[in-house]
């Protein structure tokens, strides 16, 4: 599959909304995962306390973040764990190559990190000499397609089960013959299983690090992370800076906050705390232990008025919720993070000159935001980012000349409301059974859906005849 | 070299935080209070259990179903150990082979002629291990990494059984995170703390749950009541 770009969002999009099963095979996922966190917290009554207790917990962490990260590095030191520090995605995955090399690694088997994907990691195997081997489902199935993720939760979401089935048969060494879900699954199990045992490392991300003992916690369904670990003789994580927290005490409200927002489940299958190295005659588990700090522009969110984003725990239920994710998937922002998460990271990332067209797409409806288990305003930090992006002048010209003339006719409510008047009447010359199908300058609107037919009047007008009308009865 | 350039990124790094918020205080003293005083906020922000008494909250929780591909049994000594995985393996139409945790009070029950030392690392095996706690919110049993504890015992077999000593059963996640601080106090924080709620599972192809994904398809908690 051919990689999408950020700055090629309008024509992601486009190309998106030409793929007539896309948006029903996006639903199928997100209207369950809707379905299944709303029950979740139906039947969680304090999980409203939970929230503001997650969104206090990271807060704090955010506050005290040098303290934190200080504390973080001097208790992971003292449990036998190598510390290395990242400015940027190129540094970090440059670590980690290094760390392999240095091992002489074959074969590293890595479980799934958004963190992972974001400072090129994958990208990074692929061009060198090892073989990168994705352990969680998901991962394997875009794996052997070549595609990107297209969710943070379900990254191959956009594949359907026939398309698993082919990809299963071409490169599985014993694949199924059925086309049963189940069946399908276990041939990953065969294929997978030996390939845990012999591989020389494993890497994983971190969905929190623990200031007070230096550990780092993988959260999964599939008890993956621990597959991936425990064999190799090294063990590399890489985590954000953001990922912090005080202690596994501070983690417990967010674990509980975060898989109910995600998929719905009260609680994950796997929580695991790794501290550091294997202890001496332990039955198992890495002799070496590496964990890779990354800023990768967190502190620069930091710098420029954006720390509520870093309280994100990456649950998904944004984008799960999110109407423009609904109908153009996760490919077309061209990014590792899709959705209202997305939108707001990718310019600090990236840029917001590549990525501002994404924070232009959302309707603000403010479902993202009800829906956060952190509170993050994302529709308050999406405008700010067209604020910065208009004071940029990032926006087309064509844009900035129609936003600008907007301002200059609202300043002048007389002739505002004339050319409204017009407009309802020109609209109209368009309109037929009460949809407009086509209009001159509406096609990036009409392509795709069409145009309601305005109301007789304009809302002005109605209005000052319901104001006179009430005086009059009065 | 590649340390050095560690180093610079990690002085960039702090001096960045530094520069992007001059006037936090980090007067240890304050962040640890502050830090404090947000745990106090639990007792409000954490589910109902299903009963009062842990024990019994674990169980009803295995037994609404809410623990995926688990189920559960009380025994009143360990004595009883072997008679229940017997069961289970009828159950299950399973041969009677099984590797059992090397740990003594395990290895000296009378296993009545079951073989205990499944190679694990052969898929279809059943496991069994000593849990060191059960959470009654989430349904978990907890086990440590040790020389006697191979964490892949309970994530490589497909069927796997797992004992709580019922003394060992707590309320919440946070009862669990003080104890492992108190170890962590005494300095034998182990390598691996596993929280483990159920079975190995997937939603990745079409949504649909799968049981089995990578570890173990089939889960039986067994608490024994007078540990
Ligand atoms: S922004 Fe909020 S809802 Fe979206 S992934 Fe992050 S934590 Fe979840």
């Amino acid at each position: 599959m051919q990689v999408n770009k950020p700055e090629d969002f309008t024509k992601n999009v486009s190309k998106a909304l030409a793929q007539p099963d896309l948006k029903k095979i996006i639903r199928r996922t997100t209207d369950k995962a809707e379905t299944k966190r709303t029950e979740a917290v139906a039947n969680f009554p304090e999980f409203e306390n939970a929230r503001s207790q997650g969104q206090k917990v990271k807060d704090h962490t955010i506050k005290y973040m040098d303290h934190y990260l200080a504390e973080f590095e001097k208790n992971a030191l003292a449990q036998g764990t190598i510390v290395h520090w990242a400015s940027t995605g190129e540094e970090a995955s440059k670590i980690v190559l290094d760390i392999c090399r240095q091992h002489k690694a074959k074969k590293v088997t890595r479980s799934k990190s958004m963190l992972g994907e974001e400072i090129g990691l994958t990208h990074a195997f692929d061009n060198s000499e090892m073989e990168r081997i994705e352990t969680d489902l998901a991962e394997h199935i875009i794996q052997l397609a070549g595609d990107p993720p297209s969710h943070i939760v379900w990254p191959a979401m956009h594949r359907s089960r026939e398309d698993v089935v082919k990809l299963f048969r071409e490169f599985h060494e014993d694949p199924t013959y059925s086309e049963e879900i189940t069946d399908l699954v276990r041939s990953a199990r065969r294929d997978l299983r030996n390939k845990f045992l012999t591989s020389d490392i494993g890497i994983s991300g971190s969905n929190f690090l623990l200031a007070d003992s230096g550990s780092s916690c993988t959260v999964t369904n599939e008890g993956n992370a621990e597959l991936t670990i425990t064999p190799p003789k090294v063990h590399i994580v890489t985590a954000g800076i953001e990922k912090l927290v005080p202690s596994m005490a501070h983690a417990v409200p967010l674990l509980r906050l975060l898989t109910r927002s995600a998929t719905g489940a009260e609680i994950t299958q796997y929580i695991t705390f790794h501290n550091g190295s294997k202890r001496p005659n332990d039955a198992d588990g890495p002799q070496e232990c590496h964990i890779v700090l990354v800023d990768n522009g967190r502190t620069k969110m930091l710098a420029e008025g954006m720390e509520e984003m870093l309280r994100c725990i990456r649950c998904g239920a944004c984008m799960n919720h999110c109407v423009v994710y609904k109908h153009i998937g996760g490919h077309a922002y061209g990014s590792v993070y899709p959705g209202p998460m997305g939108s707001v990271l990718t310019p600090h990332l990236d840029s917001l000159e590549v990525a501002n067209k994404q924070t232009h797409a959302c309707t603000m409806n403010g479902r993202c935001e009800e829906v956060c288990p952190v509170n993050i305003p994302l529709p308050k930090l999406l405008r700010s980012l067209r604020a910065q992006s208009w004071q940029k002048k990032y926006e087309p010209l064509t844009n900035r000349f129609v936003v600008q003339s907007f301002a200059e006719l609202a300043k002048r409510p007389r002739l505002f409301q004339l050319l409204s008047s017009c407009g309802v009447i020109f609209m109209k010359v368009f309109s037929r059974k009460g949809w407009i199908k086509y209009m001159p300058f509406t096609s990036g609107w009409t392509r795709n859906r069409d145009l309601i037919e305005p109301g007789s009047t304009t809302f002005m007008h109605q209005y000052k005849k319901m104001k006179k009308a009430k005086s009059g009865g009065a | 070299m590649n340390k050095q350039k560690s180093e610079l990124s990690r002085t960039k790094i702090f001096s960045a935080i530094k520069n992007a918020k001059p006037t936090v205080t980090m007067d240890v003293k304050t962040i640890q209070q502050e830090a404090f005083e947000l745990l106090k906020e639990s007792e409000f922000a954490r589910p109902k259990l299903l009963s009062e008494d842990a024990t019994q909250a674990l169980v009803l929780r295995i037994e609404a179903g809410l623990v995926i591909g688990t189920s559960c049994e009380k025994i009143s000594t360990l004595d009883d150990l072997p008679n229940s995985v017997n069961q289970f393996f009828d159950k299950h139409s399973l041969p009677q082979e099984i590797k059992v945790q090397g740990i003594d009070k395990l290895e000296k029950l009378d296993w009545e002629g079951i073989s205990t030392d499944s190679d694990i690392e052969n898929d279809n095996t059943v496991g069994l291990c000593w849990a060191e706690y059960g959470v009654a919110e989430t349904g978990s049993f907890v086990v440590h990494s040790s020389p006697k504890m191979p964490i892949l015992l309970n994530f490589l077999p497909l069927y796997l059984i797992a004992v709580i000593p019922k003394s060992k059963i707590l309320h919440y996640m946070d009862d669990y995170a003080l104890i492992a601080n108190e170890i962590a106090k005494k300095g034998e924080t182990p390598r691996n703390m596993c929280l483990i709620s159920g079975v190995s599972g997937t939603t990745d192809i079409e949504g649909v749950l799968v049981q089995g994904a990578h570890g173990p398809e089939v889960l039986h908690i067994i608490i024994v009541e007078d540990q």
